[in-house]
């Protein structure tokens, strides 16, 4: 089969399990008890009203007809509107995605970061007090539930030791102030000061590189390219710190919604840090919780990898230790370890749920219980039709990376 | 050669080669990063001071409320919706911060003096002159007249002015010159000052609120636009209809449906601006929304707030007490909560229908025990529906239920003999609570009734839960055997809890099976107190209501909560008063 073959196939695959989850939760909201309809009315409404608001939201068809019309709008790229607040569902899941999407990737970051390093550590040092520890916190981290280590990290880093905001996602001078509309390109008048700044302080400095290297005539690569470098990033901390005293430049301007990524691409790394600060805990959390089958799998696929005969004549060769074991063992040992990646996806968007809500974090973990608690049925079935669609493509970009890095895939 | 020598210079070579490129490409990308690292630090730590106190002075304040309808007199029904009605919004009269809002603690705002006819049913007002709307506009009577028409005849889902009923108090609003207008009501209504400060009678500005329709379920007509909701992406301003308050609403940040920040600046055009050295005292407030109590809990804590309003735990209240750098505000609640017994009849279980089985199970009832366990003395026991602090109930009298007694199980088992339940033959009751956190620690609650019913030894109850929304439904529906439910006021005053007894929303639970047919009695003396403005009369047809109420038992009182705010130890101006008002105008940092 064909690299082609196989990404068709998938594809192909993904298709009908969504449309069997989608039939599930259809199903299955329809069930629960409460009603959309009744939730429209703080006191008791006469019957024509219900019908009513029956008609306007559409249940007053046959379940069929309901079921039918949705997936017509979804073909369309039309996942409804709230059966709360009317407006568009695909509004509602971007502006709240973008949130869950930060502390995903940042979680699997530290997640597999931590995991593989510790897994690492544990397979070197076989059957040590080393291996013991790092297996036993493997489990420990595992089986803690995430509010309680989300709470246990609050008490610590934001109200014992005050380094780290307890709740949020960004400090509340910094937002736009007009609410968070997504716009895309930068806006020049963010730019105008720092550019300003910059450009005079940037040429000065290198200038004064140019003019010593031709004296102490060194050569431009590396030492006149560090020296640029660096009076270059001097010039951007002061341009930085005097375009704080622009208004403009006191605000976050959401562009792509992750506020990592936009505080970049305004070139502050003020408010980068703000981000991440703010980031931190909440992934941190969450990274640490999923860490544990990662160190877990690590450890199991480096002792056997380990033993192999590449490796042993890796080291006869006088490789360093180090280059053995992440440049040879690991990187054969890391195929299993992508796979659970993308299995982990679906748990990490499960864990994004409870972390959301310990943190106050404002993505689709906490709107899909939030619209649960409203019974708002094409709210909840766009949610978790999304979730699906991500799921499914993580794990197929998962399988082509495989399909990539392990030749007999393609096979 | 020998082959020393040559290995030597082969080293000396690439020593020399080495030498001559320099640093290694580990080296520089070391460099490379740490310097970043210095960098972006250096910065950080240069620009930290704005950021942990910005330069405006804005007070910020957490809270775990949101706006659950819309920021519209016509629509709002919710806590929060009415906080900002309040601090964006002005009405006719205002009660004095810190009152009892008894008849003389009403001041002018938008109106200077009023008048009534004998027969309470003509209230006449005279206007401010030269208060201006956010457009320059002058606000007159008729803007007086288009709010009150507006709110009682919009069209909203839930038909005009929620539970409030103004169009059978009001009968119709006249415009009798620039600066005077008249209410001509339709039945005699001695709390009508209370129903004017409410923010449900907050005066809108017709530019934003768009007019209305009648009948928002005529299919072509209907559109959400009829009440003012949020729309996403516009601006704060046109979410809103009020114009001439404290506040302006500048931005209403919301994230996929929930309130995420939203940011109050002084309204320049405020008729009482100059007041106390500058009103609002805090030029700009930015409110942050948290998921939940300890979400918001640790935010005070952490300093990520100045103010923590709403809602924080009886036990996170008592730890944040010994907190030398917070202070705790606690002021009196209207919140109360009670149990209603549903008489129509519930499949498979015994009908409540007959008072002496309600007034058995209220005499089990032992509520210093609740206050003590499960609101560790945050809440203080209630034994009348009018809650202590009101008109005719002052601290340190019990209320009329108190005859019942605490914890009476003689009493009760006495009543529950006469109709053959006994410890072989168990009264068998399914008691209903909510799972939402809508009210404090209900299943707390529900867990102690039980026991308590249960130490009777003749009554078995079976506890049952259903989240809000079921909840409320249920409670629609008249499902729900006994259940647990509060109230919290739209305006102050008695008239505004003694309805409670016979709520038609409270599903079935009183609908008159009783012989003594109290419910037209306790209903005559409802009717004679809301058409007096005679004090000692008032308290005394509330005595006698209740005092019909305590044979019947429709409904039971249980506990009246107080109110609570923790802030930062140099935040003044917090008023905690019995209108349950929270006015953000008043908050100062000093």
């Amino acid at each position: 089969m064909g690299l082609r073959t196989y990404i068709i196939t998938r594809i192909l695959l993904t298709l009908p399990m969504i449309m069997l989850l989608l039939s599930i939760v259809f199903l299955i909201i329809r069930v629960m008890p409460g009603d959309p309809v009744l939730l429209h009315f703080e006191k008791k409404a006469s019957e024509e009203a219900m019908a009513e608001m029956r008609r306007i939201l559409g249940l007053d068809k046959p379940l069929y007809i309901q079921y039918f019309e949705y997936l017509v709008g979804l073909l369309r790229g039309d996942l409804g509107k709230s059966m709360q607040d009317f407006s568009p569902i695909s509004d509602q899941i971007f502006s709240a995605f973008p949130a869950t999407l930060e502390l995903a990737i940042s979680s699997t970051l530290v997640a597999v970061i931590v995991g593989v390093l510790l897994g690492v550590k544990a397979s070197q040092s076989y059957n040590s007090l080393w291996d013991h520890s790092i297996r036993t916190l493997g489990i420990a981290v595992y089986a803690t539930p995430i509010f309680f280590l989300g709470m246990v990290l609050q008490l610590v880093f934001a109200i014992n030791l005050r380094m780290l905001p307890a709740n949020g996602r960004f400090p509340p001078f910094l937002l736009e102030p007009n609410g968070l509309t997504l716009q895309l390109g930068i806006q020049t008048p963010d730019l105008v000061p720092i550019v300003l700044w910059f450009v005079p302080i940037g040429f000065a400095s290198l200038a004064i590189c140019i003019t010593v290297l031709k004296r102490k005539r060194l050569r431009f690569w590396p030492n006149g390219l560090i020296a640029v470098l660096s009076t270059l990033l001097v010039g951007w901390v002061i341009c930085m710190y005097l375009a704080w005293y622009f208004p403009s430049a006191r605000t976050l301007h959401i562009k792509t919604g992750l506020y990592t990524v936009d505080s970049l691409m305004e070139g502050s790394p003020l408010k980068f840090v703000e981000s991440i600060r703010y980031l931190f805990l909440p992934s941190i959390t969450l990274g640490l919780v999923l860490s544990g089958v990662f160190t877990r799998l690590t450890r199991s696929n480096m002792l056997e990898t380990l033993r192999l005969d590449f490796v042993t004549a890796a080291r006869a060769r006088g490789l360093k230790e180090g280059a053995v074991i992440y440049g040879y063992a690991l990187r054969n040992a890391f195929l299993p370890i992508l796979t659970m990646m993308g299995l982990q996806f679906a748990t990490l968007l499960g864990g994004a749920i409870l972390t959301e809500t310990t943190f106050s974090w404002p993505g689709l973990g906490r709107y899909l219980v939030d619209r649960i608690n409203f019974r708002d049925y094409t709210a909840i079935q766009g949610a978790v039709v999304y979730f699906a669609v991500i799921v499914a493509a993580v794990n197929l970009i998962i399988d082509l990376l495989y399909a990539f890095l392990d030749p007999r895939i393609r096979l | 050669m020998h082959y020393n020598l040559v290995l030597l210079k082969v080293l000396k070579m690439k020593k020399l080669k080495d030498s001559k490129r320099g640093i290694s490409t580990t080296t520089i990308a070391g460099t490379i990063i740490l310097i970043v690292i210095i960098a972006v630090a250096a910065l950080y730590v240069l620009e930290l001071p704005p950021f942990t106190r910005p330069v405006s002075k804005a007070l910020i304040m957490g809270t775990t409320d949101s706006v659950e309808s819309a920021i519209d007199p016509a629509q709002a029904y919710d806590y929060f919706g009415w906080e900002i009605l309040q601090n964006t919004g002005c009405t006719l009269i205002e009660v004095e911060p810190g009152s009892s809002a008894e008849a003389d603690d009403y001041n002018p705002a938008l109106a200077t003096q009023w008048t009534t006819s004998t027969d309470l049913k003509i209230w006449t007002f005279t206007l401010r002159q030269g208060v201006l709307f956010g457009d320059g506009t002058e606000f007159n009577a008729t803007h007086v007249k288009y709010s009150f028409d507006r709110n009682m005849g919009i069209a909203s889902p839930d038909g005009p002015q929620l539970n409030m009923e103004y169009d059978a108090i009001i009968d119709n609003v006249e415009v009798v010159s620039k600066y005077v207008v008249r209410f001509n009501l339709r039945i005699p209504f001695g709390p009508f000052l209370g129903l004017l400060a409410c923010q449900a009678s907050s005066i809108v500005n017709p530019e934003y609120s768009g007019g209305w329709k009648t009948n928002w379920w005529d299919a072509d007509s209907w559109s959400t636009d009829d009440v003012v909701w949020f729309a996403n992406g516009t601006d704060a301003r046109t979410r809103n209809t009020m114009d001439l308050g404290p506040y302006r609403l500048a931005n209403w940040t919301r994230v996929a449906g929930k309130d995420y920040e939203m940011r109050l600046e002084a309204n320049p055009n405020y008729w009482n601006r100059a007041a106390e050295g500058g009103l609002p005292k805090t030029e700009e407030v930015i409110i942050r929304f948290y998921a939940d109590a300890t979400a918001l809990r640790l935010a005070i804590e952490a300093g990520d707030i100045d103010v923590a309003f709403r809602h924080i735990t009886a036990t996170d209240i008592e730890d944040l007490k010994d907190n030398p750098n917070l202070h705790v505000w606690q002021g009196t609640g209207a919140a109360i909560q009670y149990m209603i017994f549903q008489e129509d009849h519930v499949p498979g279980l015994p009908q409540l229908n007959d008072a002496k089985i309600r007034r058995a199970l209220a005499a089990c009832l032992d509520r210093p025990e609740v206050c003590e366990t499960v609101f560790l003395g945050q809440a203080s026991p209630l034994y009348s529906m009018i809650p202590t602090g009101m008109l005719g109930r002052p601290e340190g009298v019990p209320g009329p239920f108190a005859v019942l007694g605490d914890a009476n199980y003689t009493y009760a088992k006495s009543l529950l003999a006469d109709l053959g339940y006994n410890e072989t033959n168990k009264l068998e009751i399914e008691l209903w609570y909510e799972t939402s956190g809508h009210y404090p620690s209900s299943p707390d609650q529900a867990e102690l009734y039980k026991s308590q019913f249960e130490a009777s030894n003749v009554t078995t109850v079976t506890l049952q839960s259903a989240d809000w929304p079921s909840y409320r439904i249920n409670r629609n529906e008249g499902v729900m055997h006994v259940f647990l439910y509060g109230w919290y006021p739209d305006y102050i005053d008695p008239d505004n809890y003694a309805f409670l007894y016979w709520a038609p929303w409270l599903g079935h639970h009183y609908i008159g099976h009783n012989a003594t047919n109290n419910y037209s009695a306790m209903k005559a003396a409802y009717d004679a107190a809301r058409a007096s403005t005679d004090e000692t009369e008032r308290i005394s047809l509330y005595n006698e209501l209740e005092g019909y109420a305590v044979e019947d038992c429709p409904v039971v009182p249980i506990w009246q909560g107080a109110a609570w705010a923790v802030t930062k130890p140099n935040i003044k101006g917090v008023y905690l008063d019995i209108t349950q008002n929270w006015r953000i105008w008043l908050l100062y940092e000093e």
